[in-house]
């Protein structure tokens, strides 16, 4: 096939083929491993429920509701934050794709602390890893979720520091892009979880 | 060939419609949940708002509608998986618990 016959997109006049890749080509085999690990988690989860349908029904009504909707309130809005900071580069706006990363740190930071604040309530109300089965899968499910999070935040910060070296420009900013996509498949995987420990008591 | 209009989108308005979206959906879920207490047919609404949830956020902040057609396909199929286990569970649980047993009896 020539390079006339690939469909493509004129973007502020470049042509840009329909086979994009939102950041880099290795933060999606992080993000497709990601997914399946959780996949696997999920599995755990479902036989477990299947086998424990009680216990998991009585499980979700001992924990923090509110935790769970602040953390989940954090994760879309830290995620919004970063959306934002991708559009505002894409329009040259460097300083204010800057504020919004900044926004989403500082967001993003909350998550870490709100799940410390929970733990912290969960063993003053006696939940711990040996509470039942439910709550060993709620651990091991979102310590994991927390872990990935950690990473987010890692990559928030060293894509902060690249940003104020003026590492991107509107033409070249596949870092940026590249953590966003990671910010956003962690953020779909908390959406998940979500439901599955603070809503369906 | 034909080719699809589409462009990467640097408006911020979109974007917070979504995140709107995303908190709405969220509130919807815990009012459903105590409204319904444990009763069996909230896991399709919940089964719903998650996959909705998920589709929010790969079409407008991953766009993987832009993507390469892998990721598309990757993303659109983890945010179905769960959504559909929580239906399969809510009609199968027994038979799931059934096929997933260790034990011989």
């Amino acid at each position: 096939m020539t390079a006339a016959a690939i469909p493509a997109f004129d973007i502020g006049g470049k042509q840009e083929t329909r086979a994009r890749i939102p950041g880099n080509h290795g933060i999606w085999v992080g993000i497709t491993c990601e997914f399946v690990e959780f996949l696997v988690l999920f599995t755990v989860y479902f036989v477990a429920r299947a086998h424990f349908p009680g216990m998991f029904e009585e499980g979700a009504g001992r924990l923090s509701t509110i935790a769970g909707t602040v953390i989940t309130l954090l994760m879309v809005t830290s995620s919004f934050f970063i959306a934002c900071s991708v559009a505002r580069i894409r329009a040259g706006r460097r300083r204010e794709s800057l504020g919004w990363l900044i926004a989403a740190l500082i967001v993003a930071l909350g998550y870490p602390l709100a799940k410390y604040i929970e733990i912290r309530w969960n063993l003053a109300h006696g939940i711990n890893g040996e509470s039942g089965i439910f709550f060993t899968v709620y651990y091991y499910l979102t310590f994991t979720h927390l872990v990935h999070g950690f990473w987010g935040i890692l990559g928030i910060l060293w894509v902060l520091a690249r940003h104020l070296a003026g590492g991107y420009t509107a033409e070249d900013h596949g870092g940026l892009e590249a953590l966003a996509s990671y910010w956003h498949a962690t953020d779909i995987i908390w959406l998940i979880i979500f439901p599955l420990f603070y809503v369906l008591a | 060939m034909k080719t699809i209009e589409t462009t990467r989108p640097a408006a911020l308005f979109p974007l917070f419609l979504s995140w709107l979206g995303l908190v709405l959906l969220t509130l919807l879920s815990l009012w459903l949940a105590q409204r319904s207490g444990s009763a069996a047919w909230l896991q399709l609404p919940v089964a719903a708002i998650v996959w909705l949830k998920g589709w929010i956020v790969a079409r407008y902040f991953i766009e993987s509608h832009l993507a390469h057609p892998f990721i598309a396909v990757v993303v659109r199929v983890f945010i179905l998986c769960v959504p559909v286990a929580l239906i399969l569970a809510a009609w199968l649980g027994d038979r799931f618990a059934r096929l997933t047993t260790l034990s011989l009896q």
